[in-house]
């Protein structure tokens, strides 16, 4: 079926390939979002005749990639409920894999750096996954996260691969991977850049095709209930399995973007299990039940983090407060918060309500402090009693 | 071979101390996971952070007790008993810690996606890093007083063999503690009852154990151990801010060897693991980080539940 405007339910939406039908509405924040991606190298420029620090491409860069494997490992968190806490083990890889090619291997070609990032990214998860699928819930995140640790240890160790100072990712003479045999000087940092955006593209593009197959609703199924799933014969270790594969596929190239655009991997960077850590918080900062969530919470994170550090030493404690805040406050994050039925909408809605009925009848403000005097007692008096039951036992 | 078999029996004991070590932190990384269900990622920080502590405590005690000369006996005690206290009082500093973070975070999300307990416990390792870093510094800290004191106690060159004196009084403390322990959960009111918890945590309240009480106590517990963890390693290395994550990943090595929320696992764990590493370390040192994870590997894949199943019915 050829794109073009459909009339559904009434309202006039938009097509884009067969089955992927959007609102206008979202249609527009489509075209927006792509533009605004292929545009951050121009808007770059413009940041910094304006003077804003954080609008560099190196840290949006950053932000998409890290991202992007934040959209992998969603796939994962999502839909089979495995919460993965050793996502950077396949970012590492892939970082480590074009650096290792390019040094010891002398590739010169930076799609094949990517492709072999790819490829190795694969293998580990593979492997990764075979171990730790023997387990779910608590345990398969405290396995994935001590075989991401392992490879960590490993890179520190091993002086071929640089110990703690990492290594170079710099074949050839220009000190840097060619593009179809071509040096690009200058341009190298900007035309990364759009080949990560067309990677990051494409790599939504097949996410959304997997999540709206048979295959993510066995991934469902799966979630729910795992006994269930097996009794209506659902191949349930090899689904997990493959979904574990393809997450880490989506780390792989993550890795492997990172290293050809910063040209330099380090062991702290990649591979420290802080790094599985934000990954994991950038999928639930954008918002975990969505599928452009984990991205757009990259980016927000990788900024957050960036402008923290320029203000306080203690950006940690930063990141730390706003991911409890998010936990306690805002667990749908902000995709999720701004959508349909999200914190945001309903605030707005809400305030909106209450506006009308303090026009019609100003006497309702009144009953509003009592409510919340109300609610505020029974708060207090609640924590007093939790406190004298873990301090004296009686409640 | 006679210098190879006191290499051997050095890394031994070196190997057994950090195995010891590892199985405070490991034990209450195991019970508060057993019985909470909780993966605390912070653990390894309330290490750090009972190490951090340790260091002003250790100072304070060492500035009122002079280092035992050596041959006076009295003083040697004296010495040594402060340096107990040290280790135990950083232990009860962490449980009020302990308590705060169980009560005022963790409860609330009990009933929440799994994922939440995980970034939540997540994010308060990044806090924790942040205040010690802010209370304490950027800068590696140490107390050498305390080593070198005890070192002053001859024990081992009783025996013929050069050994930090230091390290056999951590092995026997360490010993004291799992004792201890596994006192506390076979025998103790208390302890039955947190076990009974772990079995079935409805049928516990269905008979009046008030599981808010039981949670609190075992993170509160977990922490003490993690502090006194803290107090004994600081005095032959140096408080770090790092240093939270090696013992954490490690204790994750040691659950999956042991069993999930099993305490005997979790001792043989930890021993096999510190005693390998040790091995590692003089004979073969490209080994020392795989080692661990080699066997990790093999238990998954020939025992998934680990070498002692669950916890619970016994201690």
């Amino acid at each position: 079926m050829s794109p073009g405007l459909v009339d559904r339910d009434g309202e006039t939406h938009v097509r884009v390939t067969s089955g992927l039908v959007l609102s206008k509405r979202r249609f527009a924040g489509l075209i927006a979002g792509v533009l605004f991606l292929f545009a951050v190298p121009d808007l770059v420029r413009v940041a910094q005749a304006l003077d804003i620090s954080f609008f560099q491409l190196g840290v949006i860069h950053r932000g998409l990639v890290f991202g992007f494997a934040a959209v992998g490992l969603n796939l994962l968190l999502r839909h089979t409920e495995l919460v993965s806490f050793g996502h950077a083990a396949f970012f590492g890889t892939g970082a480590y894999t074009a650096a290792v090619a390019a040094v010891y291997l002398d590739v010169t070609g930076l799609l094949v750096l990517l492709l072999l990032a790819t490829a190795l990214g694969t293998v580990m998860a593979g492997v990764i996954g075979a171990l730790s699928l023997r387990h779910t819930g608590l345990y398969f995140a405290l396995l994935t996260l001590a075989f991401g640790q392992l490879l960590y240890a490993i890179a520190l160790g091993q002086s071929a691969l640089g110990g703690s100072d990492g290594m170079p990712v710099r074949p050839g003479e220009a000190n840097e991977p060619l593009l179809f045999g071509q040096a690009l000087g200058d341009a190298y940092g900007v035309v990364t850049y759009y080949i990560t955006a067309v990677v990051v593209l494409v790599g939504l593009l097949v996410m959304w095709r997997i999540i709206n197959s048979p295959f993510r609703y066995a991934l469902d199924a799966i979630g729910q209930d795992r006994t269930r799933a097996e009794f209506i014969g659902l191949p349930v270790r090899r689904y997990v399995w493959t979904a574990f594969v393809i997450s880490g596929v989506y780390g792989g190239v993550a890795g492997g973007l990172f290293a050809v655009f910063r040209r330099y991997v380090t062991p702290d960077g990649t591979l420290y299990f802080l790094q599985s850590g934000d990954i994991l918080y950038m999928a639930i900062l954008g918002g975990f039940k969505t599928l452009l969530g984990p991205l757009v919470g990259g980016v927000v994170l990788i900024v957050l983090e960036f402008v923290g550090r320029s203000v306080t030493p203690y950006f940690e404690f930063l990141t730390g407060t706003v991911l409890l805040i998010l936990v306690f406050g805002f667990p749908e994050g902000i995709v999720g918060s701004l959508g349909e039925g999200g914190v945001f909408r309903r605030a707005v809605g809400q305030t909106r309500h209450g506006v009308a009925s303090l026009r019609e009848d100003p006497s309702v403000a009144g009953d509003w402090g009592r409510r919340i005097g109300r609610g505020l007692r029974q708060q207090i008096d609640e924590s007093l009693t939790t406190l004298r039951v873990v301090l004296f036992g009686v409640s | 071979m006679a210098s190879g078999l006191e290499t051997l029996v050095v890394q031994t004991l070196n190997g057994l101390q950090f195995g010891f070590v590892l199985f405070l932190v490991a034990s209450g990384l195991t019970v508060i996971l057993g019985i909470l269900d909780v993966l605390n990622l912070a653990h390894g920080e309330l290490f750090a952070f009972g190490a951090y502590a340790s260091v002003g405590i250790f100072g304070y005690v060492t500035g009122a007790i002079a280092a035992p000369v050596s041959g006076g006996i009295g003083t040697t005690i004296v010495f040594v008993i402060g340096i107990l206290a040290a280790i135990v009082v950083t232990g009860l500093v962490l449980i009020p810690v302990g308590v705060v973070l169980e009560s005022v975070f963790l409860r609330p999300i009990y009933e929440r996606d799994q994922v939440y307990q995980l970034v939540l416990t997540f994010a308060l390792l990044l806090i924790i890093i942040d205040v010690t870093k802010f209370v304490w510094g950027d800068v590696p800290i140490r107390t050498n007083s305390v080593y070198s004191g005890i070192n002053q106690i001859p024990t081992s060159e009783l025996l013929g063999i050069t050994f930090p004196t230091y390290n056999v009084f951590a092995i026997v403390l360490g010993a004291v503690v799992v004792v201890g322990l596994f006192y506390f959960f076979a025998r103790t009111k208390t302890g039955r009852i947190v076990r009974a918890t772990a079995i079935n945590r409805e049928m516990a309240t269905a008979i009046g154990v008030s599981t808010d009480r039981v949670f609190t106590l075992v993170f509160a517990l977990g922490a003490f151990l993690a502090g006194i963890a803290g107090a004994v390693r600081v005095p032959p290395t140096a408080a770090t801010l790092e240093m939270g994550t090696n013992p954490l990943v490690l204790s994750f090595v040691v659950i999956v060897i042991g069993g999930l929320g099993s305490l005997r696992g979790a001792f043989v764990g930890a021993v096999v693991v510190g005693v390998l590493r040790s091995w590692m370390i003089s004979f073969y040192p490209p080994g020392e980080i795989a080692a661990p994870f080699a066997i990790m590997a093999v238990i998954l894949l020939v025992k998934p539940e680990g070498l002692f199943g669950t916890w619970g019915e016994t201690a």
